[in-house]
């Protein structure tokens, strides 16, 4: 079963017809891509490279001008293959009148799910999603971090194989990029395929197993991000102060082994990492179970 | 595979979204103002103690209320609610769940049915609440008039309320169609207001073409009679008067006449709809 790919592109061209004229705009050009299933996937390109709608022509929410795509087999103008996919838009808007959860419970019904199981599943989720307090709260009233989360409650209600996430971490604080970041890792954990969408490598890196940059919608390059990085082929080390002639020194010892010391420089924390090792008192608080 | 036909489940889930959304909007408040209305004219008409004709006074008044208040709202409410999801784009997350675009236009259509039906019930109750204890005030004041019992035939008021209904459930329907293809929800109200007045107007193009048209001049008269639905059908207060009987046979080619317009109309607007980019 695993063998089969999560998602199969093959040649998928959207082009969006502008004004009266009939010019066109080429979002998605011949774009071709293998997904396997168990993988999360990086969809990575600049602002505007095609990346949110590749993503809605594998959902069926744009209709392709060209080629096809399917979702573990079944091509994805069928309603069918919806049933395993979920969904998170980019800057997610939901009903702002229900309740976070009147809104998981509306999608879990949507599919398929009914009764005591429907509300079962419903508490699951909003206690996954680290929204159990604020359930009957109305989503109008959520901030960005909740709304993304409650967002993933809504998209994962009805336990989905794959899982398409567009840019999940916009405009989030560090720890909030942490919390999805687990949410994410715990997704793979389970056993279920995850797309990523984003426009930054260095914030995907570190959990997709393999990556794809589009540009002007066109595939420019497919890998792991090491070797879309360029790291698998280096290390970085991080020692107690050296003073030049003990540098000199190091860089004999490592030229001796056949290898070479390719940059010095101060240590730079990441702010990210920084601010997460010690956050700041209150903080902690709103987002530390 | 058989669970994911054509489902009502999740047509109803739709539909009581759009209805809370109404609800939210205050949609219906702003209905109570036509019944408010309604009711200060009849206040005044007592005033000039007009006897019987004062109750079809209130009558007519009443029906074209309705209809007024019944036709903004349809339209209102229908590309209002249509579009609010499309612009939110909470459209994006419903659809992206294994729902039929048809059954999201289903779940919107008895959604806002379910406002019109409130209003319509509304309206017809307050109707025929004011006329029955105006008719028994009466017939205490002037017992003679009223010898051989009441003069209002309610049932056929009640007829004519659900005559009325299903007209409004056609204009829903061709406002969800020109929403369907529409870009946004002022284009919507606009094009619907068009085509009403031209379904309320048409039959007087008809009866002029029937008289003294030329042949081509019948024919796009008769092609347009078949495209717009003819609103005077739905309109049974004019036939009837208030005291008239409403027979089975003219309301049910009414509803047969309303459902086949809600199904072309609903057919085209799934059709365009399946096209439509989110
Ligand atoms: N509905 C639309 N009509 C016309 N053009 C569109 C439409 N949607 C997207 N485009 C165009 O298609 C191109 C790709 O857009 P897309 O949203 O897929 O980019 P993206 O990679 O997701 O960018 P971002 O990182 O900014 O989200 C853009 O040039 C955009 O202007
Ligand atoms: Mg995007």
């Amino acid at each position: 079963m695993s063998a089969e790919p999560a998602v199969v592109i093959q040649e998928l061209t959207k082009d969006f017809e502008l004004g009266l004229r009939g010019t066109r705009l080429r979002a998605v050009d011949h774009l071709s891509l293998r997904i396997a299933a168990g993988q999360i996937f990086g969809l990575l390109g600049p602002n505007g490279s095609g990346k949110s709608t590749t993503v809605k022509l594998v959902l069926d929410l744009l209709s392709a001008t060209s080629g096809e795509c399917r979702v573990f087999g079944v091509p994805s103008g069928c309603m069918e293959s919806r049933r395993s996919t979920a969904y998170l838009p980019e800057s997610p808007c939901f009903h702002r009148y229900l309740t976070g959860r009147e809104l998981v419970g509306l999608h879990g019904g949507l599919c398929g799910l009914r009764g005591a199981p429907l509300k079962a599943r419903v508490d699951e989720m909003l206690s996954w999603a680290g929204l159990a307090e604020a359930a009957s709260r109305r989503v109008g009233t959520y901030s960005k971090g909740m709304l993304q989360r409650i967002g993933l409650a809504q998209a994962l209600v009805h336990d989905p194989r794959l899982v398409i996430l567009d840019e999940p971490t916009a405009g989030m604080d560090p720890a909030g990029v942490a919390d999805i970041t687990a949410l994410i890792l715990r997704l793979k954990a389970e056993g279920r395929t995850v797309i990523i969408v984003s426009h930054l490598l260095e914030q995907v890196e570190e959990v997709c197993d393999r990556v794809a940059i589009l540009d002007h919608g066109r595939l420019v390059r497919e890998g792991t991000p090491a070797e879309l990085a360029g790291s698998a082929s280096r290390q970085a080390l991080v020692v107690d102060p050296l003073n030049p002639e003990q540098l000199t020194e190091l860089s004999a010892w490592l030229e001796a082994r056949g290898r070479s010391l390719l940059s010095v420089g101060p240590f730079r924390s990441g702010m990210d990492r920084s601010f997460l090792l010690t956050p700041p008192a209150g903080h902690a608080a709103k987002y530390k179970p | 595979m058989n669970a994911w036909q054509f489902s009502p489940r999740r047509v109803g889930l739709i539909a009581r979204v759009t209805f809370l959304e109404a609800r939210r909007q205050r949609l219906l408040p702003l209905l109570m103002l036509g019944a408010a209305g309604l009711e200060l004219g009849a206040q005044m008409l007592e005033e000039f103690n007009f006897g019987l004709s004062e109750l079809k006074f209130i009558a007519d008044l009443g029906q074209g209320v309705a209809a007024f208040f019944g036709s903004i709202l349809a339209i209102v409410a229908s590309a209002q609610l249509f579009f609010r999801e499309i612009d939110e784009r909470s459209a994006l997350t419903l659809l992206a769940k294994p729902v039929r675009r048809s059954e999201y236009l289903a779940g919107k259509f008895f959604g806002i049915m379910a406002v019109i039906s409130l209003f319509c019930v509304l309206m017809t109750a307050l109707i025929i609440v004011m006329l029955w204890s105006r008719e028994t005030a009466l017939m205490h004041g002037r017992p003679e008039l009223w010898e051989r019992g009441r003069h209002l035939n309610y049932a056929a008021i009640l007829a004519v309320g659900f005559a009325h209904w299903l007209g409004l459930a056609v204009l829903v329907a061709f406002t969800l169609l020109i929403a369907s293809f529409a870009q946004s929800s002022l284009f919507t109200v606009g094009v619907s207001l068009g085509v009403l007045v031209i379904c309320q107007l048409q039959f007087l193009a008809q009866e002029a073409y029937a008289k003294a048209g030329t042949l081509g001049g019948r024919w796009v008269a008769g092609f347009i009679a078949l495209l717009f639905p003819n609103f005077q059908v739905f309109n049974l207060g004019d036939v009837t008067g208030v005291e008239g009987e409403i027979g089975v046979m003219l309301l049910a080619r009414v509803t047969g006449y309303a459902l086949f317009y809600v199904g072309v109309a609903g057919m085209l607007a799934v059709f365009c709809f399946k096209r439509r980019e989110i």
